[in-house]
Formats: structure tokens, C-alpha cells, sequence
């Protein structure tokens, strides 16, 4: 009896220790083979209780001029991304097919106001750790206002996972960015 | 010292019963005498050591973190997510040797099973931060949720159990969501039915215990909220109807599985006559019979449909279990109380025969009669408490019908939808209810 209740947690044991290395395995993949997009970011931050802090990300991409509102009903929606003149990401156009390309992205959630789609890309809560956290949202703030919009995140994709690589605050990892400009 | 040896002879003395009874040496009721002899001493100093060892351990968890947390950024993703491993590892392991070597103290069971489940959600929350793994926070509770369940099983907490119940009802507040627009909720009854078979075990082996009614309790509250979620998704207009069966349901499992000596009443019991009595008065107010859907009404999703089957699962097991003890002639509960789902399927049925007003929420003929009818099923359901209370000389029972009765005197009085001469009427009906029942139970009382 005793020895199966050991093997039924070994079993256990092994699904706890994958649900976390599953995680680890997909984003390394994706990390190391997808393709770089910069999205530049636009303004706001609350607090997550459950896990530790974070940046909470806007992105100027998740609106774009569209005449009418695009319908998805249950279905999940996909944005297929271009890259502008500027060398940062914009949605070209969504769709309710699946892609599992390197330049689509899924969505979350899409509402259309004032001849505008927009839409919340699931990549939007940059965590820092607890002692920086304050610095970092700081200098978050600071480098992205209307008049001084100079953030961007690098989001690797590959076949339609994608992953939040670095937030850079004046072309710098935010990490580094912080090093060069505490006070000591 | 000396009681450091103790304890190790007498484990040592434990462990050798099984094969000293298998000998003939001592026979079966002796092994169970001494075990019992030596099991509270050794269960009360092995929860003062466990005790003292989890939060030892605890402090010493959280200090390391801390260390780490400072040079969180200069650490490597791989020696980050190594770290985040590191407590779960480190718990499997406790936990192997608690199922190896103590699987008989209740103590080391809960402190594994707590520390278990605790490294689950530090690994996923760590990865989650070193990857910038995005994710809702309900989709987080179901992970961890169904991870752990299992090691409620395996340790035997009881503590866990209760914690799982609660999880998953948190787990109900981020997926149905008071901002976000309804998420689907039917995955808390699969969640709720996880644990069921684990209330079973409790409920064969320990049924009596402060433990089990606690478990049953907070089970009984959870399946509360996940009818009120299940209802909203379901859009379906038998909410009413869920409540009344739910309510009912709980009361009278109170009642059979739980019988009680000297006519006192289980928790559970009491919870559902207590639920009872909330429904019945909410839906006397006309308002909660103004429809505004209906079940045939396009488009329907298939879970949305299975969300109206659970909703109708719970009137139809309170009939069940009412009617196996009714016609066995083996009724202990209140009959009036029992009704409350046949009454709310009535008054469900009236208001449905008017079909529906031009636009939602307006009151028609019809639902002003289901109001009227589930009033005076309160005041029936009131005045038989009271009258059950006054038989039984229970002060307790009394005072509950008499609330039930005032309540539904002051919810009149505020609802401004009934006419002054109904009104006037139905309180000269409710006060001399209560003179009369005070009156009698008083003289009972000094008679006695």
C-alpha cells in the first residue's frame, strides 16, 4: 500500500516538475530561434500581488486606423505583424486563422472606438525583482512620456509563440540602464 | 535526552506489534491497546516539533530567498531557473521521507503536504518571472490547483483539502471576473468534484470530527458561489431555482449524514436551514422574478447548456434525497423546508406563463403572483420553524422562524410595489404571529 502511494507521488512529483520545465523548454526555444521584433511602448503600471512586481506594458502597435470593426465572434484572434520604416513593429492586418509563422501574434482582446481597432497583446507585464522595482518603474515613467517616448521591448516569435526578451530604456536592457544611472 | 530515546523505542516498540501479533506473542486487542497507549503522547510532542521545524525551516526559506532576490538581475537565466527549482525538489524529497518513514504522524503529513504545494506555486511564479511567462492569474490557480490536488490524497490533509476548496474558488473570482467579461465558469465543478472522493474518505473514517465539518462546510459555501457564477453564464432565468435546490440539498445532507444526539443540528444542517431561509426571502421580492432571458433563446453554446444542467442537478438531487427518506415514512428534516424547490419551481412556472413584457425587468401579472406565492411559502416555512422550535423547546429554532418573519415583514415594508391595504394587511398577520408564538412559548417555558 505504502509503496504504491510512494510510486503514485513519484508520478506527481514528475507532473510538478514538468508544468515548470514545459514553461523553461518552450520559451528557450522560442528565445533562441525566433525572430526579433521591437515594439515601441506607450504609458501605465499597477501592482500584481501574487507575483512579485512588474511593468505593466502598453504598446503604441495595439491600435490601428481601420474603417470598420473586425469580427472574430468566439474565435481566437491572430495579428500578423510588418515592420515599419522605423524599424519597429506594426500590425498589418488580424486574422482568425491560425499562422504558426514568425511574424503573427496572438491576441487577447479586440474593441474597435473611433475608426480605430485595438486590441491587448498577451506579452504585456515585463516583471522586475522586488529591490528594483521601484527604480525601474521610474525610469519606465520617465522615458515614456508623449514627449519623450524612448522605451521599446524586444518580443522574440516562433511558429506564433511569443516571448518578451528585454525592455530597453535609452537602447540599454532596462537592467543595465539602471546600473549606469543609480546613485551610488 | 531521555525522552529522545523514549520516543525511538517507543516507534521502535510500534513497528514491532504487527510481527509480535503474527507470532501469537501478544494478541490482536493487546497490539491495539499499546498502540494506542503511546499514540496521543507521540502525536501531541511530534506537532510541537513539527511545528517549531516548519517555521524554522520557513525562516531560513525565506532568508535565502531574500539573499538571492538582491542579485536577482545578475544571475543567468539557467542559474535563475535552477533556483526556482530548488524548493520544489528539496519538498518532493520531505515529502518521500514523510511517506517513507512517518506516514502515520498526522503532523509531518500536514507540514510536507503544505510545503509541497507551497514550492508548486515558487517554481511556476519564479519561471514565470525569469521568462516573462505572461498569463492570467486564473490560468495560474488552475495550474497549481491541479497540481496539488493530488497531495491531498497522498499526505491525507484535511487542512489541504479545505485550502483546495478555497483555491478553487479563487480561481472562480479571476475566471468569472467582475471587470472582465464573463469567462466560462464550469471548471470549478469539475475542480469541486476532485475533492469529492476525498470527502468521502473523511466522511467513512472520521465523520464526526471538527475537521470533516469544517470540510463540508466550507465545501457546502464554495458550491454557493459556484451556483451564483454558473447561474450568471448560464443566462437562463433558473437561478432561483439552483439557490432553492443548493439550499435544500445542503440542509437535508446535514440532516441524513450527519444525524446529531438530542434533536441538535450539524453545522451543515444549520448553514442550509440558514441558506433556505436567504433564498426564500430573496425571492419573495418581485424583482427576482422579472425575466429577462430564456433557455430557448439563440445562440446557446454547448456550455452554456451544461451550465443549465448543473444549475437543474441541484433541485432535482434535493427531491432525491427527500422523497427516498419521505416515502421510507424515515423523515427527520422539516417538510416545509424541503418544499422550497418545488415552491420556486412553481412560482418559476407562473411567471413563465405570461410570456415575456415588451422590454426586460417589468413587472407583469405573473410575476407579481410567483412573489405572492413565495411569500406565503416564508411565512409557512417561518411559522413551522417557529412551530418546530416551540415542540422542541428549542430557543434557537424559534428565534430563527421568528427572524424569518420579520425579515419578511421589514422586506415588505420597503418594497414599494405592494399597495398600502396588502401591506397594512400582512403586518397585522406577521404581529400577531409573533404575539401568539411568544405567548405560547413563553407559557411553555415557565410551565416547564
Amino acid at each position: 500500500m505504502n509503496i504504491l502511494r510512494i510510486l503514485i507521488f513519484g508520478v506527481v512529483a514528475l507532473a510538478q516538475l514538468a508544468v515548470p520545465a514545459a514553461m523553461v523548454w518552450q520559451r528557450e526555444q522560442t528565445l533562441k530561434q525566433g525572430r526579433v521584433w521591437k515594439f515601441r511602448t506607450a504609458p501605465v503600471d499597477p501592482v500584481d500581488v501574487i507575483r512579485g512586481r512588474y511593468i505593466a506594458l502598453r504598446f503604441t502597435a495595439e491600435e490601428f486606423a481601420a474603417p470598420a470593426k473586425f469580427e472574430a465572434g468566439d474565435k481566437s484572434v491572430y495579428a500578423v505583424l510588418k515592420q515599419g520604416t522605423d524599424g519597429f513593429a506594426e500590425v498589418d492586418h488580424l486574422t482568425t486563422e491560425a499562422v504558426g509563422t514568425d511574424d503573427a501574434v496572438p491576441v487577447e482582446s479586440v474593441w474597435w472606438y473611433g475608426d480605430k481597432q485595438h486590441m491587448r497583446f498577451p506579452f504585456n507585464k515585463f516583471w522586475v525583482a522586488e529591490a528594483n522595482a521601484a527604480a525601474a518603474e521610474r525610469a519606465y515613467l520617465e522615458n515614456n512620456r508623449r514627449d519623450n517616448q524612448n522605451a521599446y521591448v524586444t518580443i522574440r516569435v516562433r511558429r506564433g509563440d511569443a516571448a518578451l526578451d528585454q525592455l530597453y530604456i535609452d537602447n540599454q536592457p532596462l537592467f543595465e540602464y539602471l546600473r549606469a544611472h543609480s546613485p551610488r | 535526552m531521555a525522552g529522545v530515546k523514549n520516543r525511538r523505542a517507543i516507534r521502535w516498540l510500534r513497528s514491532q506489534l504487527p510481527e509480535l501479533v503474527a507470532s501469537g506473542v501478544i494478541s490482536s486487542e493487546n497490539a491495539r491497546a499499546i498502540d494506542r497507549h503511546y499514540e496521543q503522547d507521540q502525536s501531541r510532542s511530534n506537532f510541537a516539533f513539527v511545528l517549531l521545524a516548519t517555521v524554522g525551516s520557513a525562516m531560513v526559506g525565506a532568508g535565502i530567498i531574500l539573499l538571492i532576490a538582491h542579485n536577482w538581475d545578475e544571475l543567468s537565466r539557467p542559474v535563475r531557473s535552477a533556483i526556482a527549482f530548488l524548493p520544489l525538489v528539496i519538498a518532493q524529497a520531505l515529502a518521500v521521507f514523510v511517506l517513507m518513514r512517518r506516514n502515520e504522524s498526522r503532523a509531518w503529513c500536514e507540514a510536507a503536504a503544505i510545503f509541497d504545494v507551497g514550492a508548486v506555486a515558487t517554481a511556476i511564479s519564479l519561471i514565470s518571472q525569469t521568462f516573462q511567462v505572461q498569463g492570467t492569474f486564473a490560468e495560474f490557480m488552475r495550474t497549481w490547483l491541479l497540481l496539488s490536488i493530488p497531495i491531498v490524497y497522498l499526505l491525507r490533509t484535511t487542512l489541504g483539502a479545505i485550502a483546495y476548496v478555497i483555491g478553487s474558488v479563487l480561481w472562480l473570482f479571476a475566471r468569472w471576473g467582475i471587470f472582465s467579461s464573463q469567462g466560462n465558469p464550469m471548471l470549478f465543478w469539475l475542480l469541486l468534484m476532485l475533492v469529492i472522493p476525498y470527502v468521502a474518505i473523511r466522511f467513512r473514517r472520521v465523520r464526526d470530527s471538527r475537521e470533516t465539518a469544517t470540510l463540508v462546510i466550507i465545501l457546502a459555501l464554495a458550491a454557493l458561489v459556484g451556483v451564483g457564477a454558473t447561474a450568471d453564464f448560464a443566462d437562463a432565468n433558473v437561478g432561483g431555482i439552483a439557490y432553492a435546490g443548493l439550499a435544500t440539498a445542503i440542509y437535508l445532507c446535514g440532516i441524513k449524514f450527519f444525524p446529531q444526539q438530542g434533536g441538535r443540528l450539524h453545522p451543515l444542517a444549520i448553514v442550509g436551514g440558514i441558506a433556505i431561509g436567504i433564498v426564500a426571502i430573496v425571492l419573495s421580492f418581485e424583482a427576482s422574478w422579472h425575466m429577462t432571458y430564456h433557455v430557448t433563446w439563440p445562440p446557446r453554446t454547448w456550455p452554456a447548456n451544461l451550465a443549465v444542467a448543473v444549475e437543474l442537478f441541484f433541485p432535482v438531487a434535493a427531491l432525491s434525497l427527500a422523497s427516498f427518506d419521505v416515502l421510507r415514512r424515515r423523515a427527520k428534516f422539516s417538510l416545509s423546508a424541503a418544499l422550497l424547490p418545488i415552491v420556486t419551481a412553481a412560482a418559476w412556472v407562473i411567471t413563465n406563463l405570461c410570456g415575456f413584457p415588451n422590454g426586460p425587468w417589468q413587472s407583469t401579472r405573473c410575476s407579481f403572483a410567483a412573489a405572492t406565492l413565495m411569500n406565503c411559502y416564508a411565512l409557512l416555512l417561518g411559522i413551522d420553524i417557529l412551530a418546530r422550535g416551540i415542540r422542541t423547546n428549542s430557543i434557537a429554532r424559534a428565534n430563527f422562524g421568528l427572524l424569518l418573519i420579520a425579515a419578511l415583514a421589514i422586506c415588505r415594508f420597503f418594497d414599494s410595489d405592494l399597495s398600502f391595504v396588502t401591506r397594512g394587511v400582512g403586518f397585522i398577520v406577521v404581529g400577531l404571529g409573533f404575539l401568539v408564538a411568544n405567548v405560547l412559548l413563553f407559557k411553555r417555558r415557565t410551565a416547564s
